[in-house]
């Protein structure tokens, strides 16, 4: 059995203008899982996201850590174990150099100095940012800024990450460079739960999906059963990842029979191709 | 504001310690206001123009135009210091209009140029400066100086954010100037309003997610980083130490004349 870590137990929420954000959310998190949540605009995935961080708080349903109820007195536990990498890294680099922007997070948890000093040089370290540490953010180019947004995470040493919607403003180099990282992270033993519109990289890189609409999680489940489930990604507005299409049509055509798991990327459709 | 931001980082005198830097131009800025001495206020002004550039690695050419900004205010100044206007002819009088004249007071032109010389020395002190350490590092050394926090870190936030909104207002402009907003003044006039208006709300937006980001890494009301400690050579504290003793040799030698 894997460790539980991130429990959310019938999460409501509504913003003040009245709109409902999130209506009866029911999400678990295992150790290492590598989940990406997918929906349309506005369907309540950062929003979600903001609550499983602590930033917001539900107006009615639980969250627990590692077993623990969450509540105002323990609301920094929840934050430390969390971390959430913003959308724009703009808003979300702070300080006037990039070690000083890392050291953010670990001086809050009140960390002895050298400790702070030794996770920013990890943190630097596995952002590949090193040589950039003294700089300041706004002579950084967009990737860049990413990558630091990263590091101020990876520096708090959370055990579970959420990322906003990270590919979204990154060129194809730069989303080749944070499939690494999200590797290295996992590799590390990390959680990690990413929400996304890109359909072919959640489909490569996730094992599990979580399907917002208006509010309410609608599909939850291994990435296949959710992109194979034709009602369930037109309910949400998903798009079939181009992968699964190639596959399918080649089923069609007879090119090879159906398998039990559809290939994830073109490592694996090749060998398909390559038994048939 | 920029630019000065930019060779400030750029500039070879930034690994020295910032509050040995600090120390310098506080020093050279008070003694040459101190203790008037136009000797005093020339040498401030060549050496601090020479670590700037030579040390530094800012070219000459950059140097004076940042020196010809407060320059221009100076000449201004001073200039009514050394003319002045009385009905009776006294001093050198340079020429007559309508009843009265306009003369030079006796040691006018020499108050002028040793207010110009002075302050000229003490806005070089200061662009040593600020042309050799980042922000973010001047703000740190007021921090140890115990200003109130809330200036300090108000102080980083409106450094950071200068940057943020500089940015925003330029790709408003061009998203504007693309949709012919500054095609004439009556329409740039408009269009500046629109952006300004605009700036403000995406400010009081950004704001709160900014906030947002903040509390999600543990803030707690106190905005802390980490700094980076630059130690002091000896080398260092002795060039330090000798330009004092030239300081306070010009002094005496001037106070003898």
């Amino acid at each position: 059995m894997e460790e539980m870590l991130l429990q959310a137990e019938g999460i409501n929420f509504s913003y003040n203008d009245g709109k409902r954000a999130l209506s009866n959310i029911n999400l678990s998190v295992k150790k290492g899982e590598k989940i990406a949540v997918l929906g349309s605009n506005g369907a309540g995935k950062s929003t979600c996201f903001l609550t499983l961080n602590g930033v917001l708080r539900p107006q009615s349903g639980k969250i627990y850590y590692q077993g623990k109820e969450i509540q105002n007195k323990n609301l920094n536990e929840l934050r430390k174990h969390v971390g959430i990498v913003f959308q724009e890294a703009d808003n979300q680099i702070i300080a006037s150099t990039v070690s000083a922007e890392i050291s953010f997070g670990p001086m809050n948890l009140k960390l002895p100095k050298q400790e702070v000093k030794r996770r920013v040089e990890h943190a630097l370290d596995c952002m590949n940012l090193t040589d950039l540490k003294d700089r300041p953010p706004h002579y950084l180019s967009g990737g860049e800024k990413k990558r630091v947004s990263i590091a101020d995470i990876i520096a708090m040493e959370s055990q579970v990450i959420l990322f906003d919607e990270p590919t979204s403003s990154l060129d194809p180099v730069n989303v080749k460079m944070l499939e690494q990282v999200l590797d290295q992270l996992t590799d590390m033993g990390k959680t990690l739960l990413i929400s996304t519109h890109n359909v072919d990289f959640a489909y490569r890189w996730a094992d599990r999906g979580v399907v917002f609409s208006d509010g309410s999680i609608i599909g939850d489940g291994t990435i296949r059963q959710i992109f194979e489930d034709k009602a369930l990604l037109n309910k949400a507005n998903l798009k079939e990842p181009i992968l699964l299409q190639v596959y399918h049509s080649m089923v069609k055509h007879g090119k090879f029979p159906e398998v039990k798991e559809s290939p994830k990327d073109m490592l694996e459709l090749n060998k398909l191709l390559e038994i048939y | 504001m920029d630019r000065i931001d930019y060779y400030a980082y750029t500039s070879n005198l930034r690994n020295i310690n910032p509050q040995l830097k600090a120390a310098v131009a506080a020093v050279s800025l008070f003694f040459c206001i101190g203790v008037n001495s136009i000797l005093v206020s020339v040498l401030v002004f060549l050496t601090m123009g020479a670590v700037t550039t030579l040390a530094g690695g800012l070219s000459l050419r950059n140097y004076v135009a940042f020196l010809r900004i407060p320059l221009a205010f100076l000449l201004l100044g001073t200039f009514a210091i050394a003319i002045d206007i009385s009905a009776h002819p006294q001093g050198q009088i340079l020429f007559p209009i309508f009843k009265s004249f306009v003369y030079l007071p006796q040691g006018g032109g020499q108050l002028a140029l040793g207010l110009i010389l002075k302050a000229m020395a003490a806005v070089s002190a200061m662009y040593m400066l600020v042309l050799s350490t980042p922000a973010g590092e001047v703000i740190g050394v007021l921090r140890r100086l115990h200003i109130p926090k809330i200036f300090v870190e108000l102080m980083n936030l409106v450094y950071r954010f200068i940057f943020v909104i500089l940015n925003t207002q330029c790709t408003m402009k061009q998203a504007a100037v693309s949709r012919m907003g500054y095609c004439d003044f009556k329409t740039s006039c408009y269009s500046f309003g629109r952006i300004a208006g605009n700036l403000f709300l995406v400010s009081l937006k950004k704001s709160s997610t900014y906030y947002d980001a903040l509390e999600a890494r543990c803030y707690e009301g106190e905005l802390l980083f980490l700094e980076e400690e630059k130690p002091v050579k000896a080398k260092q504290v002795w060039a330090v130490v000798c330009y004092f003793i030239l300081l306070m040799l010009a002094f005496y030698v001037s106070s003898k004349i």
